[in-house]
């Protein structure tokens, strides 16, 4: 007698064939393993990938840009040429007047939560990473500690260092979705919530009778107050009580090449207790 | 069965060297050939860049599995059609 047998076939897995889909996840899940047993390792064994992604980044930017308008661009250059200018001249101003307060003060507090800043190259940014974080190539053993706030350019405030192994961090920007930060608008120093809206874009919502208009700068707490970012659209819904205010960050998160991290508060204490203690 | 291999390693390859919504695409892409791909990748771009802070859920993980799902569903209708 004749016998039949009829193999049980799987939509994902079969005998005469290891599906590619089984070994994509295999290999997804030992990955998550490795992140969470060793960290650092995952980060190290992951670096020079995200190195080159950020080259690719920035020559395919270059490459895009080549076929913009060369005439606006002419004129666009021509205007930040000046507008550099301009705020070089400024900043040179400002030095000055610090010096001369220095001076009269003694050792500023600026420069004690300066030196204990930590400057830190970006591994990764936001175009590879989704969720508005930033990967950054200094670690406890650097000195960082959870907590910390990352400075860019200029010392415009970024974000805050959400976790940290010995070699690496990731520094959550203002910008992530659900961030909230609460901050200042204007000169008047009206006080918002601000919002995390992703991809590098802030948002706040303020009521109808605030006087905010575009351009007005977003500042958020740090030693003083810093500027984080600057108004360029008001929506306004009849129906609604209030306004949302977009905010276009002063630092280009997608082209952050280092970070300066910095313990605000901390620091911030220690110049106080300095500046308050008795002899 | 090369074509989809070249999908799969081109959709991790992507997740760590691209913008996310070309990851997005090729998972979609991957995902009529190999239904687990999207979840995989999904996992893959969660682990390479979530921080628990930045949202409440891991989203590229929760979209994946949702992807995935669909796509066994689909592929599962599909051959039930063909015996008919």
């Amino acid at each position: 007698m004749k016998r039949t047998f009829l193999a049980r076939r799987n939509a994902l897995l079969s005998a005469t064939r290891i599906s590619w889909g089984i070994i994509a996840l295999a290999f997804a899940i030992l990955m998550l393993l490795t992140r969470l047993l060793a960290p650092n390792l995952f980060l190290h064994a992951f670096t020079p990938a995200f190195r080159i992604a950020n080259t690719i980044a920035a020559k395919s930017h270059t490459f895009f840009a080549s076929f913009g308008d060369t005439a606006a661009l002419a004129v666009r250059n021509e205007q930040l040429a000046g507008e550099n200018a301009a705020l070089a001249t400024e900043n040179q101003a400002l030095l000055e007047k610090e010096a001369g307060l220095n001076r009269l003060m003694g050792s500023s507090g600026s420069q004690k939560i300066a030196a204990s800043a930590i400057l830190a190259g970006v591994v990764a940014r936001p175009p590879e990473s989704p969720y508005d974080t930033l990967v950054v190539a200094a670690g406890s053993s650097a000195g960082v500690t959870l907590g910390m706030e990352a400075f860019g350019e200029g010392g415009v405030p970024l974000g805050v260092v959400s976790s940290v192994t010995a070699d690496f961090s990731r520094v959550t920007l203002f910008s992530a979705p659900h961030m909230i930060t609460h901050g200042w608008i204007g000169h008047a120093g009206l006080p918002l919530s601000i919002l995390g809206a992703g991809a590098g874009a802030l948002q706040a919502s303020l009521s109808r009778s605030a006087d905010v208009v575009v351009g007005d700068t977003v500042f958020a707490p740090g030693p003083g107050m810093l500027p984080i970012g600057s108004v360029v659209r008001i929506d306004s819904d009849p129906s609604s009580p209030g306004i949302t205010l977009l905010i276009k960050p002063k630092v280009n998160p997608f082209s952050l090449t280092w970070v300066e991290l910095l313990d605000v508060g901390a620091a911030l204490r220690n110049v106080f207790s300095v500046a308050t203690s008795t002899p | 069965m090369i074509k989809n291999g070249i999908l799969t390693v081109s959709t991790f390859v992507s997740a760590v060297l691209f913008p996310w919504p070309l990851t997005a695409l090729l998972a979609l892409v991957a995902s009529f050939f190999e239904p687990l791909v999207p979840l995989a990748a999904g996992l893959f771009a969660d682990t390479l860049y979530y921080a628990p802070q930045a949202g409440a859920l891991p989203t590229f993980t929760l979209y994946g599995l949702l992807l995935s799902i669909i796509a066994v569903l689909v592929r599962g209708q599909l051959r039930a059609s063909i015996m008919r």
